[in-house]
């Protein structure tokens, strides 16, 4: 498994690297190198998402020691916001003539799968999900079908970026917090609206695990709008043995009620946020996703990374994940240790 | 003719994101697709752009274009022709 995101969490020894934090109420990735990754030829072309999309797939790949990669399943919630800007703003300034191909060809979603495929030489089933914050979710629900027809393995991801103007889109329609928000604040400072964030999360599934195998997800739930009673019941399913809860709160005032519910149901089992880490997306769960894994698979918490807890809670054996996208899509997964 | 070449060059390095060629490095005669510059059906699509948003000159023949399209030179020979006398 492999990520960009606004933390340093692409290479190295992930868990020692410090809290990167924001006060502009948006956390913008730590990009890498990408040309140890990506032709200098190819890269001239790419915009942001498609480069951090397809390093962090081939990291992923690296990663898990799998010599051939089955199916490629992704989600988006956007997609390429950058190249979709770009071609409409031609559009209007070259009166629909002489638009450029580059911005149209990478403003499709599937843009960034069918890089990995090129890249990989990849021939197999290759998919996108773009369903605001499920997008991910049902990437992974793909997948698990895919795996349990037989497929050896799946290459399963989310990517999302910003841009100053999509931003500002959401910002109007009241996304993010109207003050300036300390992320390491985040969950302090109740009010309407979160921070914004992106990133690109990538993993090797596989139905049985193997020797480079991080953790196994056993557990996996997906409520469409539901009420603080059907996610109740919804998480109560899950209860058994779960020794953490990762959480995806991120400071909304207005959906907090759902989170509580989690506090409700699990008295005395610790929690660990992760909005103040990715900031909010369509795919943070992905992040969510990552983080568990990591943290089933090297045994401790960073604590540099939770400056808002007072107890760091010990390694965890079984995580239960719930998140939610502005009260709408909400996920809840359990992760194991392996 | 220089000056259209030179102008050219930058162009092109400018449209296709050319990050480490200087227009120096572009000889007027190699072949921009395949070996020289190594550019694919991608960039001859923005090359089309460039000559109708920079020159105002629309090529509507697929097969003119690969003639067009060989090198700095037959660009800019193509252009040349194309200008009011």
């Amino acid at each position: 498994m492999a990520a960009i995101s606004p933390q340093s969490t692409f290479e190295g020894d992930v868990f020692s690297a410090p809290l990167v934090h924001t006060d502009s109420n948006l956390l913008t990735c730590m990009e890498p190198d990408y040309k140890p990754f990506i032709p200098a030829n190819s890269l001239r072309r790419m915009t942001r998402v498609l480069k951090i999309g397809l390093t962090t797939a081939l990291q992923s790949i690296r990663d898990s020691g799998v010599e051939a990669i089955g199916p490629i399943v992704t989600g988006t919630g956007k997609g390429s916001l950058q190249d979709t800007e770009k071609f409409i703003r031609e559009i209007e300034q070259y009166k629909e003539t002489a638009l450029n191909p580059t911005p149209f060809i990478q403003s499709t979603y599937n843009s960034v799968n069918g890089l990995i495929a090129l890249q990989v030489k990849g021939t197999a089933y290759n998919n996108t999900f773009v369903h605001r914050g499920f997008s991910f979710e049902n990437a992974l629900l793909d997948s698990m079908m895919l795996l349990a027809e037989g497929a050896p393995n799946t290459l399963t991801g989310a990517f999302e970026e910003m841009t100053a103007e999509h931003f500002y889109i959401k910002s109007r329609i009241g996304f993010w917090k109207p003050a300036a928000t300390d992320s390491r604040q985040l969950y302090e400072q109740l009010s309407p609206g979160s921070i914004a964030g992106e990133g690109a999360t990538f993993f090797v599934l596989t139905g049985k695990p193997g020797p480079d195998t991080k953790a196994a997800l056993t557990g996996f739930k997906m409520l469409y709008k539901p009420t603080a009673e059907k996610v109740a019941a919804g998480l109560s399913v899950f209860k058994d043995g779960v020794d953490l809860i990762l959480t995806g709160r991120n400071g909304d005032s207005r959906y907090e009620h759902f989170y509580q519910q989690a506090d409700a149901l699990f008295p005395g089992i610790p929690q660990l946020p992760f909005k103040h880490l990715s900031g909010e997306h369509d795919t943070a769960g992905a992040f969510g996703m990552w983080l568990a894994a990591q943290l089933l698979h090297r045994q401790q918490v960073p604590a540099q990374w939770f400056p808002m807890l007072k107890d760091i809670p010990a390694a965890a054996n079984r995580i239960l994940l719930y998140n939610h996208f502005y009260g709408e899509q909400h996920t809840m997964m359990v992760l194991e240790r392996v | 003719m220089e000056d259209l070449k030179s102008k050219l060059k930058v162009q092109i390095i400018e449209a296709l994101n050319l990050q480490d060629t200087k227009p120096e490095d572009i000889d007027d005669n190699a072949p921009l697709f395949g070996e020289g510059l190594g550019l694919d059906s991608i960039d001859s699509l923005e090359l089309m752009v460039l000559l109708e948003r920079q020159y105002h000159i629309k090529v509507e023949d697929p097969r003119e274009g690969r003639k067009i399209l060989q090198s700095v030179q037959s660009m800019a020979d193509f252009i040349q022709s194309k200008q009011p006398a």
